[in-house]
């Protein structure tokens, strides 16, 4: 009777959990994207006829080629510069004796604490016609012009040192990996440093380098909020300019919106499948049992080693320069950011909290002053209403995904058949670029014909919100499920066999044996997550919506100009601290993911201990003064 | 105690278990031995109640457990990895299953460190998280969590099969004593016949899903019941024709029909013997000196033989030279061919 009762609950549990994946898997992933797909081959001609070709033939008459065009050769470039640069500051940092290596690479990971457009508003606060470094470049090299930094240099620019970020998390963990005795073995047999690289240790980082090129690849493909800032006509802002558009002032503007990302999918879609097979075939590897540590090479031929220096440091100084300005300026008053000269006896917090006025010279010589013009990232209504807005949408997306997926692991772990087609729907994501997703919500959810959301015009005012949520959601889950289905894929069987042995019931067993120990890789996602999603331009731009503003999108504006009489007023102060801020949030976070989160049991015990032995010296040391007293 | 009668246990159309007959009798220390893949773990996790046999039945002290959930058996187990629970402290890993029986704080606190105490694990060591304790002290650890709740039986799946062999031989003795001292009726699984021989009041050797033979370890090493047993437990050589032959002029009477087997240390080596020893001469092809023993290698008839001799301090023989051996008819053991 118990046992029919137990089946009973679990049976009804599983059903309910199958039918929510279904949900998510037909109602949020395929649904919408299938929408797009046809939406480009139902459109209606001026007769009023339905003609599927229109879309295509105007894209092959038209200058919609262009877009795909410029992606393409963005995406190509940037395989280059970011391969040069990505494979530079590895081999700088981790291959050869450079000196002040370690600063070096603090320097090149810059971008790991801040990227997309904080990154970009960044650059352009230095590189633009009007930024700080502008004056000094444009007289350093005359024949540069003072709008260097706009459309597609600018873009390239910024891009190849913004997406170096996955060499030196991946590229560095592979040259670390090299067994050193390989390349004793290959000196010992006379070959000279330059042909060990070439020869031995290069090959052995191939795979991961064609991973990276894929993925820089599909950046590039994808880029979005570099091309939109900077100028440059790629697909993405393209896309987003057309869903904006109306069939009053161009052809189709939705359906040729629909056939870009659907080109965008495609090709994502033949590179992943590229990337998976040729992952399939497998990696070099190792066959040594006891692996040398990698010994930095020393560039004996002092030439190269003053030309590798200078490159480093030069290298070091691009990546540097932007924090460094942006840590300088965000303490800096209003007029001294205007001026773009750092104002060295005058510091001020007035970029992060508080007001001021704003006192300025009227065309009739009369001062006048504007209360509170100027405010820092916390007192300005706009910017904090779009942290708030990013923190609630991305703390929210970032725990929903968290919770499908370890729901989904659970499942996935007991379930073969049924699990790995789970496994698959989730990951079915990865395939689409995110401003797919956002497209096709964006358009199929503007609607009240929905049945399956209550028949709600999910676009429409504080609706989008739920949307993005969704939206957000739907594209962390790929990463979400690899990561977190890794931590369960670790956890020995016999754990939860002892767990039930000692009478623990299916969910106590999964709350106290099996949560307990994935959670640090869970809370690691969740963190991570969250980081992505706190600055996230490229989905919030796509759904393009008032009632779904986010802090990416206030910056965005903050790159306007400013106005005389209060608009956007210190907009630049407020950008730069924004970027302090954001750097901070995520070095807290990044900190807490791989410093704090991965401490065991056994290091968190310690650190108790310790703290308690500081806490008794310090109480007895006071207890002993009180006494002597 | 436990009484397996009948079990067949299949996955799909494979069959794991054939027809396993075993009884376990009260604070015995019973053995399940053989090679991987054998059936000894199922058998195990039938009596646990990981797996439902597909027919038979599990009985303890008479009463029918076979339908009976897992944890309502009363058995304590050790797993091979120890599966104690990363994320807990050892005081919480000895608590958890005294937490599920909902004991309160002070009487969960006293079985706590009463148990510890029985397993010589100390109070600071209650504290550790167990990655802080040694490979010894986390399988007591193991055994004081399965034991705390007062289990009928304790069942050790391949506890020791993954510590260094010097720690293994450690905890081997210090298993016994445990087992001794608890009187618990303990079943165990190896794969190990070292392991086997030392620890257990009996043994039942599998294979292939079938039982071999079970009995004490004498008799499963000197008594072996199947040519599968003789060739699993312990080293032994086989008898090759032209052995047979030779003996059975001397008046063996062995079947050439049957397969013969002897263990090297029934062979000596130029050692006066009793008056039916059969004495041959043979070459010593290598020597291997363990310091208790010194290993041979000989080659008589045609066939190479392994005889260890115990170390009693002469010089060693050396390769090439020619030695007798000699050896009881009475120590052969022979199976007929159609067991392989």
């Amino acid at each position: 009777m118990l046992k029919e009762k137990r089946f009973d609950s679990i049976f009804v549990f599983r059903a309910l959990m199958l039918v929510f994946f279904a949900y998510l898997f037909l109602g949020f992933m395929v649904l919408p994207c299938w929408n797009t797909l046809t939406s480009i081959f139902t459109v209606k001609n001026a007769a009023g006829e339905t003609d599927p070709l229109a879309v295509i033939r105007f894209f092959l008459a038209g200058n919609m080629k262009t877009y795909v065009w410029n992606s393409l050769r963005l995406a190509v470039v940037l395989v280059v510069t970011v391969n040069l640069v990505g494979i530079s500051i590895v081999l700088l940092t981790e291959y050869f004796d450079i000196k002040g290596a370690k600063i070096l690479r603090l320097g090149y990971m810059t971008t790991m604490i801040y990227s997309g457009v904080a990154l970009v508003t960044g650059y352009m606060f230095l590189y633009a016609n009007d930024g700080i470094l502008t004056p000094l470049l444009v007289n350093a090299f005359p024949s540069l012009s003072k709008n260097w930094f706009t459309g597609y240099n600018a873009v390239v620019f910024t891009m190849t040192f913004a997406c170096t970020s996955n060499h030196m998390l991946f590229l560095r963990n592979a040259i670390r990996g090299i067994d050193y005795n390989t390349v004793e073995a290959a000196r010992n047999m006379g070959a000279n440093p330059f042909k060990v690289l070439m020869k031995v240790v290069m090959p052995t980082l191939i795979p991961t380098l064609f991973s990276l090129t894929i993925m820089t690849f599909i950046t590039g493909l994808c880029a979005m909020s570099s091309p939109v800032l900077l100028g440059y006509d790629s697909i993405n802002p393209e896309i987003v300019r057309l869903a904006g558009s109306s069939s009053a002032d161009e052809s189709f503007p939705q359906a040729r919106a629909a056939l870009l990302s659907i080109i965008l999918a495609i090709f994502t879609i033949v590179l992943l499948t590229v990337l998976t097979a040729y992952e399939r075939k497998g990696h070099y590897l190792s066959v040594s049992k006891t692996k040398a540590k990698l010994q930095k090479q020393k560039i004996e031929n002092p030439v190269a080693n003053v030309i590798a220096h200078i490159y480093a440091y030069v290298l070091f100084i691009i990546y540097m320069v932007p924090v460094v300005m942006i840590i300088i300026f965000s303490f800096q008053t209003h007029s001294a950011i205007s001026l773009k000269k750092i104002d060295f006896s005058n510091w001020t917090f007035i970029n992060y909290f508080g007001t001021q006025d704003n006192q300025y010279l009227t065309a009739r010589g009369v001062y006048k002053t504007i209360p509170g013009a100027i405010s820092g990232v916390f007192s300005n209504d706009a910017t904090l209403s779009g942290i708030k807005m990013s923190f609630f949408l991305s703390a929210t997306a970032a725990l929903l995904a968290c919770v499908i997926v370890v729901i989904a692991c659970e499942y996935i772990s007991k379930h073969k058949k049924s699990g790995t087609a789970l496994e698959y729907s989730l990951l079915f994501p990865w395939l689409l670029p995110t401003i797919l997703i956002c497209y096709s919500y964006r358009v199929y959810f503007n609607s009240s014909s929905v049945w399956y959301v209550g028949n709600q015009n999910l676009y429409f005012a504080d609706n989008v919100k739920l949307l993005i949520i969704m939206a957000y959601v739907v594209t962390k889950l790929p990463f979400s499920l690899r990561m977190i289905k890794a931590a369960f894929y670790s956890i020995d069987n016999e754990l939860e066999d002892a767990a039930k042995n000692l009478g623990s019931s299916p969910v106590r067993t999964f709350l106290k044996v099996k949560l307990p120990i994935i959670l640090p890789s869970v809370l690691a996602v969740f963190a991570l997550n969250f980081n992505a999603l706190f600055t996230e331009y490229d989905m919030s731009a796509t759904f393009a919506s008032s009632y779904g503003r986010t802090y990416a999108m206030v910056i965005q504006a903050m790159t306007h100009d400013e106005g005389l009489y209060g608009f956007n007023m210190n907009a630049s102060g407020r950008r730069c601290a924004s970027t302090v801020f954001i750097m901070i949030v995520s070095g807290i976070i990044l900190w807490l993911v791989y410093g704090v989160g991965a401490r065991d049991l056994s290091e968190r015990l310690e650190a108790k201990k310790k703290r308690k032995e500081f806490f008794v010296k310090v109480f007895s040391k006071k207890n002993g003064e009180l006494k002597a007293e | 105690m436990i009484t397996l009668d009948n079990i067949v246990v299949k996955f799909d159309d494979f069959t794991a278990l054939h027809d396993i007959n075993i009884n376990v009798k009260e604070g015995e220390f019973f053995t399940f031995l053989g090679p991987s893949g054998c059936g000894k773990t199922t058998t195990l996790r039938t009596i646990t109640g990981f797996i439902n046999p597909a027919s038979g039945k599990v009985y303890m002290k008479d009463k029918d457990i076979t339908n009976i959930p897992i944890e309502k058996r009363n058995i304590g187990i050790v797993f091979q990895s120890y599966a104690l629970f990363p994320t807990m402290t050892v005081y919480d890993n000895i608590a958890f299953g005294l937490k599920i029986k909902k004991l309160s704080k002070d009487e969960i606190d006293n079985k706590v460190r009463d148990i510890a105490r029985k397993v010589d694990l100390s109070d600071e060591q209650l504290e550790k998280a167990v990655s802080q304790l040694s490979g010894g002290q986390q399988q007591r650890v193991a055994i004081a969590r399965a034991l705390v709740t007062n289990p009928s039986v304790i069942c050790l799946d391949e506890p020791l099969s993954n510590l260094d062999a010097k720690l293994r031989v450690q905890l081997r003795n210090e298993l016994k004593k445990m087992q001794k001292d608890f009187g618990i009726t303990s079943i165990y699984v190896t794969h190990d016949q070292e392991e086997a021989l030392t620890l257990s009041d009996r043994i039942a050797v599998f294979n292939n899903g079938y039982v071999e033979q079970i009995g004490t370890p004498n008799e499963i090493y000197n008594h072996s019941a199947t040519e599968f047993v003789c060739n699993f437990i312990g080293d032994i050589n086989k008898l090759e024709d032209g052995i047979v032959e030779a003996l059975n002029e001397h008046g063996a009477g062995l079947d050439p029909d049957m397969h013969h087997y002897i263990r090297l240390e029934r062979l000596h080596v130029n050692k006066a013997q009793d008056e039916d020893h059969f004495v041959f001469d043979a070459r010593v092809v290598s020597s291997e000196y363990y310091g208790l023993y010194i290993k041979y290698t000989v080659g008589a008839f045609g066939q190479t033989l392994r005889v260890i001799e115990k170390n009693d301090g002469r010089v060693p023989f050396e390769t090439g030279e020619t030695v007798k051996i000699s050896f009881s008819p009475a120590n052969i053991m022979s199976y007929s061919s159609k067991e392989a």
